[in-house]
């Protein structure tokens, strides 16, 4: 099972943070993984709706999404007008940015990295990050609760010591049935809850049962919410690295 | 009767008033001198670092200083800068608007602060345009702009190059342009030098999607002492919500400085006092014992001893009172002098200054207060010995004294 897959859409990545292998509770493990898994293909194509929620302001972005597990994903934004056609590079550890506007094309610098991407609650570095939720955490079943129609198992993700993550811990709820994760608490060092994910609108999508919409919940900043809402997703369509390049930057639509 | 009484008492013997009136009277000039030195480089210190790039003040939205996002701005026609430079003490204003972004030029990018100002307004407050050490400087409608030493050198632009500002915009949209260069300044401070970059605020405005919005107004003043009074006016015309930052919230690790500073003077300023003290002290001791014969005939023929201590007392107060009036009219040439031909530093702490950009002197401050405090002291501290020819005259046995 060492299949080097792609997780379906850079983003969902980003907000999953990551799961892993883990030798406490395999049947935990292998929850999380099958879960996984559900939101990975070899490569992805998504259309999907960013929304962030600022106490003053609100603003939304739509963006079609290519992904090639584990090195390369590419963000065009389609709306609104003002910033159509801006693109984001990922390629290994680097992101790249094409703007239109002026024509340029600028690498974001490491000292970057922990700044918000397009204003949301993501950073850039969340667009890079390797930790994987299966592979740098330790897994355990701490209880069954019930969210909206799904009975869930309540499981508890505690960092292995080697690996670079930044959270505490972890507590995330997913359903006996279809292995969806419908809700992910994160805490920091100090145990204390720094922001809360919940999937919603599961429906068939790319073939697959998935919750549709992503809610993040900053618990530290007040009034300040992100939204992910898919429209679509297709799974292991055919993408190759050279797609990912500066060149096509500039011609993908 | 008394008074006429001392103040010929005084004039009897010429030589020994002149001698307490000159114990008074340097004490005045050394007291005044010293406190003006260090109220001076304080003054002298904050002026500097304000001038650099803060001001004494700063108008800001109330949220700014907390979180310095394009998000927290507030409208520039909610304040009127006419009104701002017609509140006495007010010198000069800067407005700006302020942001990280990303500068690119080429392949390289780095991470550096975009202000936009108003060049002319700007130029007055912090001498921008003093800066200059390659091309030339803005005016309010170019579209184009000034980058630090530091961060050009990295990005390896020339004046006439065309770099890109690439960061996020007002509610969280996407800032993007394309700017020549016009110039290059150079700041003494290596984290400045390696990071700013000026704009005029019409670009900033268009390139940040702000509309007609700032960060802040910076405000310049003549003279720190005027701090809190021009606060104060400042807070009846700003919109009542509006944040008005001294320097000292802006910059409290100089704020804190001075203040250890600041005791330690005063500590210095003690020490001057008591050695003050037994100066004047013992002119007075020398005073009263000169005069034992006298005061000795005198309760002798019948004077009460209390009349006696009341001629004393107007002797005494006329020379202190006489002493800190010369002592200020003295102190002022000295003072005046060095404020106008500050003494240079030397060694590591003029070195420390000329690395921060400060020209290294001591400054004299002319603030009449510390004229008016120094020589209140003075006087208060001459004025006390008087408990000496209290005790003494009570204790004073007349058959003794004449024959002393």
């Amino acid at each position: 099972m060492k299949k080097q897959t792609i997780h379906i859409l850079r983003i969902s990545l980003f907000l999953l943070l990551g799961v892993s292998l883990s030798f406490a509770d395999q049947k935990a493990t292998e929850i999380v993984r099958k879960s996984n898994n559900l939101l990975r293909g070899k490569s992805s194509f998504s259309e999907a709706t960013l929304t962030v929620i600022k106490p003053s302001w609100k603003r939304s972005i739509t963006m079609k999404i290519w992904a090639l597990e584990p090195d390369y994903a590419l963000i065009l934004i389609t709306k609104p007008a003002r910033d159509k056609g801006t693109v984001t590079l990922k390629r290994k550890r680097e992101v790249w940015n094409w703007i239109p506007t002026i024509r340029r094309l600028i690498k974001i610098p490491p000292s970057m990295m922990m700044q918000p991407w397009m204003g949301s609650d993501f950073t850039n570095d969340d667009l890079v990050r390797e930790s994987s939720i299966v592979e740098d955490y330790t897994h355990t079943i701490i209880g069954r609760e019930t969210i909206g129609d799904y009975t869930c198992y309540k499981i508890r993700f505690d960092p292995k010591p080697e690996a670079g993550v930044v959270w505490g811990k972890i507590i995330t709820w997913i359903s006996q049935k279809n292995y969806l994760m419908l809700k992910a608490e994160y805490y920091d060092e100090d145990g204390q809850l720094i922001k809360t994910m919940t999937g919603s609108k599961i429906k068939t999508m790319g073939g697959r049962l998935l919750p549709t919409r992503w809610e993040v919940l900053p618990h530290n900043k007040p009034g300040h919410k992100t939204i992910l809402q898919y429209k679509s997703i297709r799974f292991n369509i055919k993408l190759t690295p050279d797609f990912f390049s500066q060149q096509n930057m500039k011609r993908v639509r | 009767m008394y008074l006429n009484l001392s103040w010929r008492n005084i004039w009897r013997n010429k030589k020994r008033t002149l001698i307490a009136l000159a114990s008074v009277f340097f004490a005045v000039i050394t007291a005044v001198t010293t406190r003006s030195m260090q109220l001076g480089s304080y003054a002298y210190m904050i002026r500097s670092t304000a001038h650099f790039y803060n001001g004494y003040l700063q108008i800001q939205h109330p949220g700014y200083w907390e979180n310095r996002s394009l998000d927290n701005t507030f409208n520039q026609d909610s304040i009127a800068y006419t009104a701002l430079l017609d509140v006495n003490h007010v010198e000069s204003c800067a407005p700006r608007l302020e942001s990280f972004a990303l500068i690119s030029f080429g392949t390289t990018t780095r991470v550096g602060e975009v202000v936009g100002i108003v060049p002319h307004m700007e130029d007055q407050a912090t001498n921008l345009a003093s800066r200059l050490v390659q091309g030339s400087y803005l005016t309010a409608d170019d579209r184009a702009v000034l980058i630090s030493q530091g961060l050009a050198r990295m990005l390896k632009v020339a004046p006439g190059d065309s770099l890109v500002i690439y960061g996020q915009a007002y509610q969280g949209q996407i800032a993007a342009g394309l700017y020549p260069v016009k110039g290059i300044i150079k700041y003494p401070i290596r984290e400045l030098n390696n990071m700013m970059l000026y704009l005029p605020l019409k670009a900033a405005q268009d390139l940040f999607l702000t509309g007609n919005r700032l960060t802040s107004i910076a405000i310049m003043i003549d003279d720190n002492r005027h701090l809190d009074g021009v606060k104060r006016t400042l807070r009846t015309i700003l919109p009542a919500h509006y944040a008005l930052l001294d320097w000292k919230a802006m910059l409290p690790e100089l704020h804190q400085d001075i203040q250890f500073d600041n005791v330690s003077g005063m500590i210095m300023l003690a020490i001057l006092y008591v050695v003050i003290a037994f100066g004047i002290f013992g002119t007075i001791i020398m005073m009263i014992n000169e005069r034992v014969k006298e005061f000795g005939i005198l309760i002798a023929v019948g004077m009460k001893k209390i009349r006696l201590l009341l001629v004393t007392f107007w002797e005494i107060l006329f020379i202190s009172f006489l002493g800190a009036l010369a002592g200020m009219a003295g102190a002022t040439p000295v003072v005046w002098y060095f404020h106008l031909h500050p003494i240079r530093m030397t060694g590591e702490a003029a070195h420390t200054f000329e690395m921060l950009g400060i020209e290294p002197i001591f400054s004299f401050s002319t603030d009449p207060y510390i004229f008016l405090n120094q020589a209140l002291i003075v006087f208060l501290i001459a004025f006390a010995t008087f408990i000496y020819p209290i005790i003494f005259i009570r204790r004073l046995d007349p058959s003794r004294a004449i024959r002393s």
